[in-house]
């Protein structure tokens, strides 16, 4: 019987590939046929009945869910425009420091080494209307005489949430618009200022599409976390109230662990990756496009 | 007398106690290993210090293999059966949880005595059973809300002047839920102090609302398991807790409390009247951890307009899965956990009985203490007008979708007709989804 001699490179490459497929891929192809199931967790035979797109065509015409979809679109256009202006802030004030640079680096990514749980926490002890260290030092200054209910209003629960989402994340833009700043080369900067530049139009034509690559990637890793938001809302505020602050995976979430809902839960997830799907390509895009403008595509 | 006193009369009392408990043969289980999942926190660690005992005794060895809050193993539960690994056999359950899980537990009557079972609060089992099958035995942590008021407030001349001269009536702590709603607005003095707080999301709203409901002379469901709530009834149980919200006689943020930020709401002395959980009656009478230590009284809680007291009430329990290869051991350790003796020494923490001789016994010996008997006598006439939560698989499932609306309604973002109309139609379709009729 002849053997049968897999090629070197395959042979070497079986033990990464039995692990990815084990971890990665079987799950999401078993998560994606569920989908098309009633499968709920606590009836396992659940999983074996074929129901089509129903529950694809469920999550279409269900208005809490595109609610969700939309104000979860509405966190990442806001939430990333505001740790991208407060992150390249950030990196060009630390950018000029000339003694402690590295310290106040370290400080800086102090915010990235929470849990987002422990953030969800600590924000949501800060803003508890009855109790919460905003309503009192407002109360203790004179500035307001009433409990102000930040986690019950909508807008204002939105403001707390993008304001400790932005809280965490805005130093993961400044490191990263920090690096592109180092990696800058002097003679541009030098020949601006020779020509008589201002500082407005050395940082629009010069530091900035320098670093405009960085900040691409940054909104690319980014989008990906907001899109899926689950930790500091699901603490906060837990999607409410009166679903004023749903997100979709606090209502994926609920629908897939507490009502036991997994295949309609799976099949929400794959429509929302749509999300996830169109800003990367969309982030990727714009980052090749900036690369290209300083002549390093490829 | 004084707390240890009441313990060491209570243990006294549990060692005199003929303990007529499903006997175990000495050496019945040699070699027997149960794995438990437990429901875990400082509270629950007494009892399971008698573990050690009934191992002893049998043979057994009794592995905990979890420990978790009960909406923790609630997902452990859920994930343990999508996943076929039940290799476990006695788990912690509660009533409000039992009945998501109809295939899990394994019937206990035919491991029990008649008699052994009559020992218990006879509406504590029928809360514990799915159907005929008894799926768990009570444990000693019966809950039942009784209202606890501040004391003061009602003492207080100008109160009792001001309230006279605005309703033509006495100042005290109220009956109905109509005067109780009157009095929460009468005492607010927003943002310092507030006449009353609820629980505003989760399950935990939809239970109170569902108590609501009875206590106005309805139902949350039909007998065929349609939604009965869109009624008149639940349309007044609605309005309650709108027009306090409305009236700003609870605190802005009541719609995100839960159980705890109640429990520290009126353990800061902010709040007159809270209705609330047994648990929670050493607390708040403990200089340590109340600023309203020393003030605190307790009733029975209000009826409704049609003569109904509220009573949701829950309790927890244990019970033996169905997969167990042993449950003449995993029957054995459940009635050993719950017997006459385990319950009196969990009671002697606090926490509210299931069986009716403990019942007399923690009563007789809180005689001596004045607010103890007084929590005590009120929670006894709460615990005779509870109720357990809708026994339907879908009871979590449907107050994930009844919450929202009721919230959307206390913050005016629907009216009481558009939310309660919303909720009916979701949990009708999905009672139907799920083939119920």
């Amino acid at each position: 019987m002849p053997r049968i001699k897999l090629p070197t490179w395959f042979v070497l490459l079986l033990p990464a590939i039995i692990i990815l497929a084990s971890v990665v891929l079987v799950p999401l192809l078993l998560s994606l046929y569920s989908s098309f199931t009633p499968y709920r967790l606590t009836r396992p035979e659940t999983l074996w009945k074929w129901i089509g797109t129903y529950n694809y065509q469920k999550a279409m015409g269900d208005w809490n869910f595109w609610v969700a979809f939309g104000r979860t679109i509405l966190l990442l256009t806001v939430a990333l425009n505001l740790e991208m202006i407060l992150g390249l802030g950030l990196a060009l004030l630390v950018n000029r420091v000339t003694y402690g640079q590295r310290a106040l680096r370290t400080f800086m990514m102090f915010p990235m080494m929470f849990s987002p749980i422990l953030v969800g926490f600590q924000f949501k002890f800060i803003f508890n209307d009855n109790v919460g260290l905003v309503n009192s030092a407002l109360q203790s200054l004179g500035l307001s005489d009433t409990a102000i209910p930040w986690l019950v209003d909508g807008k204002l629960a939105f403001f707390a949430i993008v304001f400790a989402e932005t809280w965490m994340s805005t130093s993961v833009f400044a490191i990263l618009i920090l690096a592109g700043l180092y990696a800058i080369p002097s003679d541009p900067m030098e020949a601006a200022k020779v020509d008589g530049c201002t500082p407005w139009q050395t940082f629009r034509h010069i530091t900035l599409p320098f670093i405009m690559p960085f900040i691409y990637i940054a909104l690319a890793i980014r989008s990906l976390d907001v899109a899926r938001a689950y930790d500091i809302v699901q603490i906060m505020t837990n999607g409410g109230p009166a679903r004023r602050t749903e997100l979709l995976w606090t209502l994926i979430g609920r629908t897939g662990y507490v009502d036991a809902k997994m295949g309609y839960a799976n099949a929400m997830g794959y429509i929302s990756i749509i999300l996830a799907v169109f800003f990367t390509v969309y982030f990727f895009n714009k980052l090749n496009a900036a690369r290209s403008e300083l002549g390093m595509a490829g | 007398m004084n707390k240890r006193t009441l313990k060491a009369l209570l243990s006294a009392t549990a060692c005199a106690a003929a303990i007529s408990a499903v006997p175990a043969n000495a050496g019945e289980f040699d070699g027997v290993t149960l794995q438990a999942k437990l429901i875990g926190g400082q509270q629950y660690e007494a009892l399971y210090a008698r573990i050690a005992e009934w191992e002893a005794e049998t043979g057994a060895t009794v592995d905990i293999i979890s420990k978790k809050n009960h909406f923790e193993l609630d997902k452990e539960f859920k994930s343990d059966m999508a996943a076929g690994t039940l290799g476990w056999c006695v788990g912690s359950n509660h009533s409000s949880f039992a009945s998501q899980y109809p295939s899990l537990y394994t019937d206990l009557t035919p491991y029990l005595t008649p008699e052994f079972i009559a020992e218990y609060v006879p509406s504590n089992i029928a809360a514990s059973k799915i159907g005929d099958a008894l799926v768990m035995l009570p444990r000693a942590q019966f809950d039942v809300s009784a209202l606890y008021y501040l004391k003061s407030v009602y003492a207080d001349e100008a109160n009792q002047a001001a309230y006279k001269e605005k309703t033509g009536r006495d100042l005290t702590p109220p009956d109905t839920w109509d005067e109780y709603k009157e009095q929460a607005i009468f005492f607010t003095d927003a943002p310092n102090f507030y006449g009353t707080q609820y629980a505003g999301k989760d399950e935990a709203i939809v239970g109170r609302f569902y108590e609501m409901v009875v206590a106005e002379g309805g139902q949350l469901f039909n007998d065929d398991w349609t939604p009965a709530f869109n009624s008149d009834a639940g349309k007044r149980a609605l309005a309650w807790f709108v027009d306090l919200y409305e009236a700003g006689a609870v605190p802005p943020g009541t719609t995100s409390y839960l159980w705890d930020d109640l429990g520290a709401g009126f353990a800061s002395g902010s709040i007159a009247l809270n209705l609330d959980w047994p648990g929670w009656a050493g607390y708040f009478n403990d200089p340590e951890s109340s600023k309203a230590a020393g003030d605190v009284g307790v009733i029975v809680q209000p009826q409704g307009s049609a003569g109904i007291r509220t009573g949701w009430s829950g309790h927890h329990g244990f019970s033996v899965t169905e997969t167990c290869d042993n449950k003449e051991a995993g029957a054995s350790l459940v009635a050993f956990l719950t017997n006459e003796e385990s319950q009196t020494l969990e009671s002697s923490a606090g926490p509210l009985p299931t069986r009716t001789a403990v019942w007399e016994t923690v009563v007789a010996a809180a005689k001596d203490d004045p607010y103890q008997a007084e929590v005590l006598t009120a929670f006894q006439a709460a615990a005779s007008h509870a109720f357990p939560a809708p026994q339907t698989p879908y009871w979590i499932e449907a107050t994930n979708l009844i919450y929202p609306e009721l919230q959307a309604a206390i913050l005016g973002d629907k009216t009481i007709d558009e939310a309660l109309e919303t909720a009916s139609e979701a949990v009708d379709e999905m009672m139907q989804e799920n083939g119920v009729y």
